[in-house]
């Protein structure tokens, strides 16, 4: 594609002209701006956002510590030749660096690195699958909240408030102690605290979207509410609602590790890393650095999750 | 529900080769209201938007509606269109009568389209441009492939190069924007289009040229418009017909150029005496038309009688109490104006009119009395 040969597409050549000469010229012009143009590339949104995220150092360092410990997770067994369930005895307690226990060894002996690679599984699926599930439903929520109005607005967002307006922690240890402990009941847990929010953020980015004229001229198209919702409102709220829902899964883990440390998560002796921290709270003089261990893998998930959040937010936010 | 009305007797059909105006409008408001409820301090109030407009929109031409800003013309185009419901009134299309708070018969809402103001907000940022024409196509379930054919069709019909269908909204100028709102407006070949500040947001060389684009397009498709804007040039460049409207009321409608010419409804003088003029011998700004200093009445509480009063420079008692009918000043130029209705008595209030008559067809010679005998220097040596 010769860059000198661009034809220029002249005021009076648009349109299609009074004369049929105008219009034959002008069709020209057209035909072989199009060869041109055909070099043009379409920059979809999420293209873009991709690549800006790949720009940026921080979010794609912290994407791949995520990555990294989901990878570690699924492939434990490769990794770790030890069960994270059963414990040597005359091995516990062991420091790190120990001989065959490079993260040392738990209060019954069971190797810390099988743990904590076991236990990330049930951290990571604690994190993630209630915010998938909440991210769905709360934008269902919001989404149609925004768009019928009304009544059943105010119903619905006013029982988002009533629950938004309890401490988060507080109302999943209800939620737990009311359905027992298990991981299943953690996630059904940090699904009902994470369903206000994000149902608010969708309602907001509906509202703002609502108003816009491409939302009219849709209506005038005959289109009904629910086709108008799905194609046009879901795709403009979708990137609020991610770049939200993509901070909280490290707050979600956090949650679930607390409801373990409280005895309502999954039932020991199960690897889950905030029940590993309850449990090594005992050893905290003789072994400070293995007890740690299991915080500092909340912690480091926690962090990633959020700094590669951060990123997605910003190569979202920049307007096209 | 659709009611019909009975069709065209034999006395409507024009004799052929007679008649190069057709006798039927396309479409016809008749006294169409509309009423919001709004929270006014608290208090609830009833903002009236439109307000008894009747409106004759004839096919193959173009309704120009101008207006101040919140005037009530985007209102009234939705209210044509059918994004808002009328509060009342009726409106005929064709010979289909569309009622107040019901739901459109879809012959009818096929028919129409509209060309919104804001380029930017008008196109779905997440779809391309062909995915946004193709839309209104595929709500109708065409086959994929006529989709397809239409999409390049339009896309050509409004002087974009055909690979812009792959492209975002955001990646083209507002130019081409408006094109590809045009664009979309056509898809699915509607008889009416609904041009709310289809310009406005244009500079004014793209203006010239989508303005082009439209009187083409009208010409090829046969399409008929209502053309709304702010802008008086605009109006006047585009439209057979005007309806100048104040506060959501029709002031005075007729010919283009008759009513450019010759404004009869105060509110036109003072619409038309703002347009700037680089001529100081036609400036009115030492001798304002306008008493409230273009302070508009709020139209949640609007003057009683005639809205414009407040605001009129021949203000009559009578203005405040009754509002002033629609009069056919001339043929087709209709005004509602207490200076040229009759009293109770029948009586035209002569005085007023042969004065204010005589003001309207010498309206340049007087204010050009009023103004100093030296001109001012030439800005341009």
């Amino acid at each position: 594609m010769s860059q000198a040969t661009v034809p220029v597409l002249l005021p009076e050549a648009f349109g299609a002209g009074t004369t049929d000469a105008d219009r034959q010229a002008a069709a020209k012009l057209r035909e072989e701006w199009n060869a041109h143009d055909q070099s043009v590339r379409a920059q979809s949104f999420w293209k873009e956002t991709g690549k800006r995220f790949l720009r940026n150092r921080t979010g794609v360092a912290a994407a791949g510590i995520v990555l990294l410990l989901a990878l570690a997770a699924t492939f434990a067994p490769l990794l770790t030749p030890y069960d994270p369930l059963l414990g040597q005895p005359l091995d516990r307690l062991q420091n790190i660096g120990a001989p065959g226990h490079p993260l040392g060894t738990d209060e019954q002996g069971r190797d810390m690195l099988a743990r904590v690679l076991y236990g990330g599984r049930l951290s990571l699926v604690a994190g993630f699958v209630p915010t998938v599930a909440a991210a769905l439903i709360g934008t269902v929520i919001g989404v149609t909240a925004a768009m019928l109005r009304g009544v059943v607005q105010t119903v619905l967002m006013r029982f988002m408030d009533v629950l938004y307006a309890f401490p988060a922690i507080l109302l999943a240890i209800a939620v737990g102690a009311a359905l027992g402990p298990g991981l299943t009941n953690t996630i059904i847990a940090v699904t009902i605290v994470y369903i206000p929010p994000i149902a608010r953020v969708a309602e907001a980015a509906t509202r703002r979207v609502v108003v816009q004229e491409f939302i009219e001229a849709a209506t005038l198209s005959g289109a009904s509410r629910f086709r108008i919702a799905r194609t046009q409102v879901v795709p403009n709220v979708l990137n609020d609602i991610i770049v939200y829902a993509s901070g909280l899964v490290g707050v979600a883990m956090i949650i679930a590790a607390s409801l373990s440390f409280l005895g309502l998560g999954s039932p020991p002796p199960a690897p889950e890393w905030g029940y590993m921290l309850n449990s090594l709270r005992g050893t905290l003089s003789t072994t400070p650095l293995v007890t740690i261990i299991p915080g500092f893998f909340i912690f480091l998930t926690s962090v990633a999750f959020n700094l590669a959040s951060d990123a997605l937010r910003e190569a979202m936010d920049s307007r096209l | 529900m659709t009611d019909t009305l009975p069709g065209p007797t034999p006395v409507d059909v024009p004799a052929p080769g007679t008649a190069t105006l057709p006798k039927r409008p396309l479409m016809e408001l008749l006294d169409v209201s509309k009423t919001f409820s709004v929270r006014n301090g608290g208090r609830r109030a009833t903002l009236s938007a439109v307000d008894g407009v009747s409106l004759k929109i004839w096919p193959g031409r173009t309704l120009g509606i101008v207006g101040e800003s919140g005037c009530g013309k985007s209102t009234l185009a939705r209210l044509i269109t059918g994004l808002h419901p009328a509060t009342s009134g009726e409106m005929v299309f064709e010979d289909k009568q569309i009622l107040a708070n019901r739901r459109r018969p879809r012959e009818v809402v096929e028919q129409m389209q509209m060309v919104f103001q804001d380029p930017s907000s008008a196109l779905n940022p997440r779809a391309t441009i062909g995915e946004s024409i193709a839309f209104p196509l595929e709500v109708r379930r065409r086959p994929r492939e006529e989709i397809r054919a239409r999409v390049s069709q339009v896309i050509s019909d409004v002087g974009l190069p055909a690979s812009y269908a792959r492209h975002y909204p955001h990646q083209l100028s507002g130019g081409q924007r408006q094109r590809v709102n045009i664009a979309r407006a056509l898809a699915l070949q509607p008889r009416l289009v609904v041009l709310d500040e289809a310009v406005s947001a244009l500079d004014k060389s793209i203006q010239a040229q989508v303005l082009n684009l439209l009187t083409d397009l009208q010409s090829e498709y046969g399409l008929t418009y209502v053309f709304i804007s702010h802008d008086l040039n605009v109006v006047e460049y585009i439209s057979d017909d005007v309806a100048v409207m104040h506060l959501g009321q029709v002031a005075e409608r007729g010919p283009a150029r008759r009513l450019y010419d010759q404004p009869l409804h105060p509110y036109t003088r003072l619409l038309l005496s703002s347009i700037p003029s680089l001529d100081p011998a036609l400036s009115t700004r030492d001798q304002p038309l306008d008493r409230a200093n273009g302070e508009i009445p709020s139209p949640i509480d609007p003057p009683s009688g005639c809205r414009f009063r407040t605001r009129c420079p021949f203000a009559m008692d009578v203005c405040a109490e009754r509002t002033p009918p629609p009069v056919l000043a001339e043929p087709d130029h209709v005004v509602a104006c207490h200076l040229y209705t009759a009293d109770e008595n029948g009586v035209v209030p002569r005085g007023v009119t042969e004065s204010v008559a005589r003001r309207v067809a010498e309206g340049s010679e007087v204010d050009a009395a009023a103004v100093p005998e030296e001109p001012l220097p030439d800005p341009t040596p």
